[in-house]
């Protein structure tokens, strides 16, 4: 039997690695925005797994805002990398160093 | 019931419809040529408004089923956010036309970010929190990369965006277990599952939650993306960023472990505690050696949000009203000072370095004056007003019986006052230099010296905010 | 083991080795790809805890419209990619330190899901015999909809930023004018000439 822990495992295994991913690709800003979309995907799975285990369709209306959202981050942040493409001729953030902190 | 609703959440439709029709409106007729008259009006929608939302609500009401609630803690925050935004807004103008980069879209930015801050004190509900944070983290991404030719502002947005990003996902997660759960997303109905005690699955969702928090105000040890943030923006952008988003944050931060965790007190004032310690050490420690002032305008926001979380983590309504009464006196001493930094310039040019204030006392000794009592007043030096904020939330923690974290900001507010006092050193003893030629448009002298004026005159009786903040703390918490 | 429990196992599997790979992988067009076999087989879960049209939304928003423009700006930008992925193996031991943690003290809280007691009474819309995307239709744009309202307001900040950000009017191009090109009429446009023969212009 399926219960709720198993979807949940798929969940904290997807965030785990999304944060994994964020430390792994410092440099490497579109795969960053990649892990953060897995970070989102672990959290929807959540979402839908306890609506489902719930029985209460709550889970599914956040899941759909969550999707829209991260829809317009997808865009705002690939719009912003465009930019700084356009700038600077790499998309490396830490070689820029312009700003020391 | 929907006219109802819609009667509570009047300000923000209205303020959402103004930002749609400024947008057509600019959009169809002068474009650009708009920004500078589309500015004005979009501060004094935010002054109308503010002051509509101050005078005329009152109780607690609630709209669409508990989601959004309006309650005299709302107002109080509400009103601050929209007095700080407007006051940014208009001593922006000059520096963004001088520069070129007064465009049309960012009023509108700034007001449909407005709206996300009101909705997110007046949150009742994960989603609603989720929906407000959002929007104004969106607009907000976009205002720091403004500018967009220069490497610097699009790479502060690049990183604002990532870490911010990153920070609503652990918040989401947080939530997500927060909701499996209580089975409700609302504040009222996590409360009443919470009860007393604490699950593991729910310790888990509570603390994921407070740690997107804290990158949201930029408490150590979230505060990493602050200093690059503030240093790379445009600086009016830089100045909206200290004030209106840092209020709205630490409000939802205060309504969440309230309304839908306070009856765990216990367990998150811990959380709240650390947090609030390291903010105050790192902000402190952190800004000596900074040479550039947007820099160190950073690390001390770092500082004062920790300050403002010490009334937080005091557990009662008397710190939440610590809380809301240092933050009203933080953002003001805020406009003040970056009133000033907008201001400084050599042949045109924007100038961040604080050694370009040497002998500053020289040449402007109004405006020297002026900011020296600003600087005593961040770093809490007794007669101006910054030292009664201290003193609120001192007392805030002595009364919860929290000694050590009293002393602890005791002396992280002496190591603070350091380099608060260096750069009156520079104005008042530094070398001669004439780094800084630029004069000072009159709105931005005016905010600077009544920002100055209200750190001493204040101290009288806070121009009575104290009431205002305590009616709004018994509001939140009971 | 039931077909519903193999499925849900094949799924499972797929999203996280997608999700893994997305990460480490070399080249960045991979990485997408792998991102979209984590969203289908992740629409495969979503199925089978009967959310169909959540489901329908990842696959029609995420595959069809997010990881494309993730592709498009990947293949937009020239970016040596092998040079970027040189530092990887310098954070590989903090990251997996850090994963590894995480995922244990993860692993420490799911043992067994607790639920608060009597949540049953608090459930603000619990899932009836109406199909799934009716039901959610009624609460979308009925119980929630300020939230409704709240993401086209967020939507509009994306449209305006990707905009404002990356809109640019340059100068010395053509632009097709259609009023003008409508207004043209022959006797504006050309000039007869009466050229006698043998004489040229």
């Amino acid at each position: 039997m399926i219960g709720i822990e198993h979807y949940l495992t798929v969940a904290a295994a997807l965030f785990v690695i999304g944060i994994f991913g964020l430390f792994l690709n410092r440099k490497n800003i579109i795969i960053l925005l990649m892990s953060i979309e897995l970070i989102l995907l672990s959290v929807n799975i959540n979402f839908v797994a306890f609506s489902s285990f719930l029985n209460d369709l709550v889970g599914q209306v956040f899941t759909l805002f969550v999707l829209t959202v991260a829809a317009a981050e997808a865009a705002i942040g690939l719009a912003i990398l465009v930019c700084f493409f356009r700038n600077r001729g790499t998309i490396d953030v830490e070689d820029v160093n312009v700003m020391k902190g | 019931m929907i006219s109802s609703d819609i009667q509570i959440v009047l300000p923000e439709i209205i303020l959402a419809l103004f930002a749609m029709g400024a947008l057509l409106g600019a959009v169809y007729t002068g474009k650009d040529k708009t920004a500078s008259f589309l500015t004005w009006l979009t501060a004094g929608v935010f002054l109308v408004l503010g002051a509509w939302i101050g005078l005329n609500g009152q109780g607690t009401q609630e709209a669409f089923g508990g989601m959004f609630i309006d309650d005299s803690f709302s107002r109080f925050a509400k009103v601050v956010i929209l007095f700080s935004a407007a006051a940014v807004l208009i001593v922006s103008i000059d520096y963004m036309a001088k520069r070129d980069l007064l465009r049309f879209e960012y009023p509108i930015l700034v007001a449909l970010a407005t709206v996300g801050m009101m909705v997110m004190v007046s949150a009742g509900d994960l989603m609603a929190l989720y929906m407000g944070l959002e929007l104004q983290s969106l607009a907000l991404y976009v205002v720091a990369s403004l500018r967009r030719d220069s490497a610097k502002s699009t790479e502060a947005g690049l990183k604002y965006f990532v870490l911010g990003a990153l920070s609503s996902g652990l918040l989401l997660y947080g939530a997500s277990l927060t909701y499996g759960f209580a089975g409700t997303t609302l504040f009222s109905g996590i409360l009443t599952a919470v009860g007393h005690d604490v699950s593991i699955g729910l310790l888990f969702g509570m603390v994921f939650m407070m740690s997107g928090f804290a990158f949201k105000v930029s408490a150590a040890p979230f505060h990493m993306w602050t200093p690059d943030v503030y240093e790379g923006s445009p600086t009016p952008v830089t100045a909206f960023f200290a004030t209106a988003p840092k209020v709205a944050a630490m409000g939802l931060f205060a309504r969440v472990v309230y309304d839908a965790f306070g009856g765990v007190v216990g367990d998150w004032q811990q959380i709240v505690m650390m947090l609030s310690i390291l903010s105050m050490f790192v902000g402190a420690i952190a800004a000596i050696g900074q040479t550039n002032i947007k820099r160190l305008m950073a690390y001390s926001s770092i500082a004062h949000m920790g300050f403002a979380l010490m009334g937080l983590a005091a557990g009662t309504a008397m710190g939440v009203e610590a809380m809301l009464v240092y933050m009203s006196i933080y953002v003001t001493m805020n406009i003040g000072t970056f009133a000033f930094i907008l201001s400084m310039e050599k042949d045109g040019k924007p100038v961040t370095e604080i050694k370009a204030l040497s002998m500053y006392s020289k040449k402007e000794p109004l405006k020297a004056l002026a900011l020296l009592v600003l600087m005593f007043s961040l770093a809490g030096v007794p007669p101006m007003l910054g030292f009664m904020g201290k003193l609120a939330v001192f007392r805030a923690a002595l009364e919860a019986d929290l000694v050590w974290l009293a002393v602890a900001a005791g002396i992280a507010s002496v190591i603070g006052a350091f380099y608060y006092l260096r750069v009156v050193y520079y104005m008042y003893f530094g070398e001669d230099s004439d780094a800084l030629d630029g004069t000072m448009s009159p709105v931005a002298w005016g905010m600077l010296v009544a920002s100055a004026v209200i750190m001493l005159v204040g101290i009288v009786n806070l121009f009575g905010i104290v009431p205002m903040a305590a009616e709004a703390a018994q509001a939140l918490v009971n | 083991m039931s077909v519903a429990a193999i499925a849900f196992y094949c799924f499972a599997l797929t999203t996280v080795a997608g999700g893994l790979f997305t990460v480490v992988s070399r080249n960045p067009v991979h990485s997408v790809l792998w991102l979209i076999l984590s969203f289908l087989s992740s629409a495969g879960l979503f199925v089978l805890l009967g959310a169909e049209f959540i489901a329908m939304l990842l696959m029609i928003v995420y595959v069809g419209a997010v990881a494309v423009l993730f592709l498009f700006v990947v293949m937009m930008l020239d970016i040596d990619f092998a040079e970027l992925k040189a530092e990887m193996a310098k954070y590989m031991p903090l990251a997996l330190l850090i994963g590894v943690i995480i995922l244990l003290q993860l692993a420490m809280a799911y043992g067994s899901w607790a639920y608060s007691d009597g949540f049953e009474t608090r459930l603000a819309a619990p899932q009836g015999d109406m199909q799934n995307t009716a039901a959610l239709g009624l609460l979308v744009y009925d119980k929630y909809i300020m939230l409704f309202q709240l993401a086209g307001l967020i939507l509009l900040v994306a449209m305006i930023g990707a905009i404002v950000l990356t809109l640019r009017h340059r100068q010395n191009i053509k632009r097709q004018d259609v009023l003008a090109q409508l207004y043209r009429d022959p006797a504006k446009a050309m000039e007869l000439k009466d050229i006698k023969p043998g004489q040229g212009l």
